[in-house]
């Protein structure tokens, strides 16, 4: 016969179950795990945690637990995103934390909670399994001397690194070498050359003097000015003709180179008279008289007249040269 | 021809008034061999009232020739040997106590004379050749309280040296610039050296120097030079030769602009202006031709216009630069 206490502790224990039933069979479904990549690190390093937890797809969540930056002898050095995958008929959800420690010795990842919510209430927890890492020291070999600290280390020179200015420069070079290949190579166009009709020195010299001449200059009183373009004239066509910087010269300088050219130097004394008159108008504010104006002109003209036909003659000469370089056809 | 009554007055009163220049130069012919050019340039000074510089090796007959020229000039000579040990006193005089009068008195140095010898004055520190050189500027010289007049004519040269330059002092360009004329002494000829050696060794030889001038003629003739026409043509071209140094590349001259560090002042228009009217007294002229500035310009110009060291390491001197300047401004 059973006793009446132990029939009413099985149904106790049956309507407990019967209550409980739902919460137990939830509990049962969600799996909760954290995994790390290794229990083995040096100071530093890096372990990677896998925190991960399965459950049906529908009506059920999970909270995953809130680490801390730093927790025990741990430092959270990165955490990812929280991913959500499916199985068959199983949610999968997961994060990886990325822990490092620069404390030796044995610590432990404690249990981490997982949170279960149904119909937007906590309902119950999960927690996983706890975890040991081992956090080493580097081995030092105290017998050996302290080395000194390593020389900064240069990176190697790699084309991929500048590829970009390489490339700038090489269009910029390639648009300039283009720009002058086609300006020099474009045809020209012809610029039309002025002809100038050449008129000798002794022509200029003596159109100047009949122009002087005719101007009459002495006889409007001004006697400065009338040997000074007087002599002038006759500067620049030495200067021109003979290449005798006359210009530059004082009147005596000016007797003396004309000593190498024998066409004017038999022309010295005409030319000293002349000179020498023209610096007292022009110096000394003596009036020569009309006869002596007239004079002046006289010699001036007689001096380029005289170096005319050795003028001429060395043109001549000159183009005889240049008919005999030409080829005979 | 006809001329202007003035000009022509001028041209006769400085012909009859020039006619010592000629006896000047024969007296000094008696017992100077050559050295024209330098004797001429002294006169140039003496009559323009300008100071002359003289640079030359030694044994060039420089103290001969102011010698000769003041014996000349029947004026008082004087001779300065600048040394490093010389003091200011010992050029222009200084106090001394009389015991006798229980008094200072004065004691006029070697400077009271006509014609002053400077030999080597870049022997002497700067504060002598500064006495020297404010002597020469003010023509009056202060001991104690009183100030002296100095005697008229007053004429000073100057020697350098111009090889042996350890130990010297050189003048600063300022100081420089107080001289008109800088004259550089060459060598003389073969011939000329011959007829030296001869006139020398020959024991029959007695020439000496008769007052041939009186220093009042000089006065009167320096005062003529300042008359000697000038006519408005040859003050431009002395401009433009000075104002060439000062900015050749007005003149096409670009290329001696980095050799030249400074250009004439305008006391070198002044100066070349005076020497080229002193000048054109020498040649018997009252007017001023192109041919008298260029025959000065190197002597009132060498020492004015400044080197750079540009010219200095291509051995560029200041003749080199004036000739290309003569060369490219043009002549009236």
């Amino acid at each position: 016969m059973v006793k009446p206490i132990i029939i009413k502790r099985l149904i106790f224990f049956f309507l407990l179950g019967f209550v409980l039933a739902p919460f137990i069979s939830s509990a049962q479904q969600v799996d909760v795990k954290a995994q790390a990549d290794t229990d083995r690190i040096r100071l530093g390093e890096q372990v990677r945690l896998r925190l991960s937890a399965s459950m049906p797809p529908q009506g059920m969540n999970v909270i995953f637990p809130q680490i801390p930056d730093s927790f025990g002898h741990f430092e959270v050095v990165r955490r990812s995103p929280l991913d959500t995958t499916a199985e068959g008929n199983i949610k999968l959800l997961g994060q990886t934390i990325v822990l490092t420690s620069f404390d030796s010795g044995r610590w432990d990842i404690p249990a981490l909670r997982f949170d279960l919510v149904s119909a937007g209430n906590i309902t119950d927890s999960a927690f996983t399994g706890p975890l040991s890492i081992d956090v080493n020291t580097v081995d030092v070999d105290t017998t050996k001397a302290f080395k000194p600290i390593k020389a900064v280390r240069t990176v190697g020179w790699s084309f991929w690194d500048y590829w970009l200015y390489f490339a700038i420069g090489i269009t910029v070079l390639l648009v300039a070498i283009g720009l002058i290949v086609y300006f020099h190579s474009r045809p020209k166009k012809a610029v039309p050359v002025p002809v100038v009709a050449v008129v000798p020195p002794y022509e200029i010299a003596l159109q100047q003097l009949q122009r002087l001449k005719s101007e009459k200059v002495w006889q409007q009183g001004d006697i400065k000015q009338y040997y000074t373009r007087l002599t002038d004239i006759l500067r620049n066509y030495f200067e021109q003709q003979f290449n005798i910087p006359a210009l530059e010269q004082t009147s005596e300088e000016l007797l003396q180179h004309i000593k190498p050219v024998t066409i004017l130097n038999q022309q010295r004394d005409k030319l000293r008279g002349l000179l020498s008159l023209a610096d007292l108008a022009k110096f000394a504010k003596m009036t020569p008289s009309p006869e002596e104006h007239e004079g002046a002109m006289q010699h001036a003209q007689e001096i380029v007249e005289w170096t005319k036909p050795a003028v001429e003659k060395a043109a001549a000469a000159e183009a005889g040269k240049e008919e005999i370089k030409q080829p005979v056809k | 021809m006809e001329n202007t009554s003035d000009i022509r007055q001028l041209n006769e009163k400085i012909h009859q008034a020039s006619a010592f220049v000629d006896l000047l130069n024969l007296e000094l012919s008696k017992v100077i061999v050559g050295q024209r050019y330098m004797v001429e340039r002294l006169l140039i000074g003496l009559l323009a009232g300008g100071h002359v510089l003289l640079e030359g090796v030694p044994g060039l007959a420089k103290t001969l020739s102011i010698k000769s020229l003041s014996s000349a000039i029947n004026a008082k000579f004087s001779r300065i040997q600048f040394t490093p040990d010389l003091l200011p006193a010992d050029v222009v005089g200084t106090m001394i106590y009389n015991q006798q009068k229980n008094e200072f008195v004065v004691r006029r140095g070697p400077i009271f004379a006509n014609f002053i010898l400077a030999d080597e004055i870049n022997r002497a520190p700067a504060k002598v050749q500064s006495a020297l050189l404010e002597a020469m500027q003010e023509r009056q010289i202060t001991i104690g309280d009183t100030t002296f007049k100095l005697d008229d004519p007053f004429l000073v040269l100057a020697t350098q040296n111009p090889i042996e330059q350890e130990g010297t002092y050189m003048l600063p360009e300022a100081q420089v610039d107080r001289f008109m004329l800088k004259v550089t002494i060459g060598y003389p000829t073969k011939e000329e050296e011959l007829h030296i050696i001869r006139q020398n060794l020959n024991p029959q030889a007695t020439a000496t120097i008769n007052p041939v001038v009186e220093p009042s003629d000089i006065i009167t003739a320096r005062k003529l030079v300042r008359e000697v026409y000038m006519d408005e043509k040859i003050e431009r071209y002395i401009l433009d030769i000075v104002f060439a140094t000062r900015n050749p590349e007005d003149y096409k001259l670009q290329k001696l602009k980095p050799l030249i560090s400074y250009g004439g002042s305008p006391r070198a228009s002044i100066s070349l202006a005076l020497a080229a009217k002193a000048y054109a007294f020498t040649k018997r002229r009252g007017y001023v031709i192109p041919e008298d500035v260029r025959s000065i310009c190197f002597d009132v110009m060498r020492h004015r216009v400044g080197l750079t060291y540009e010219a200095e390491a291509e051995n560029v001197t200041s003749e080199n630069i004036l000739s290309e300047i003569l060369n490219a401004v043009e002549v009236p």
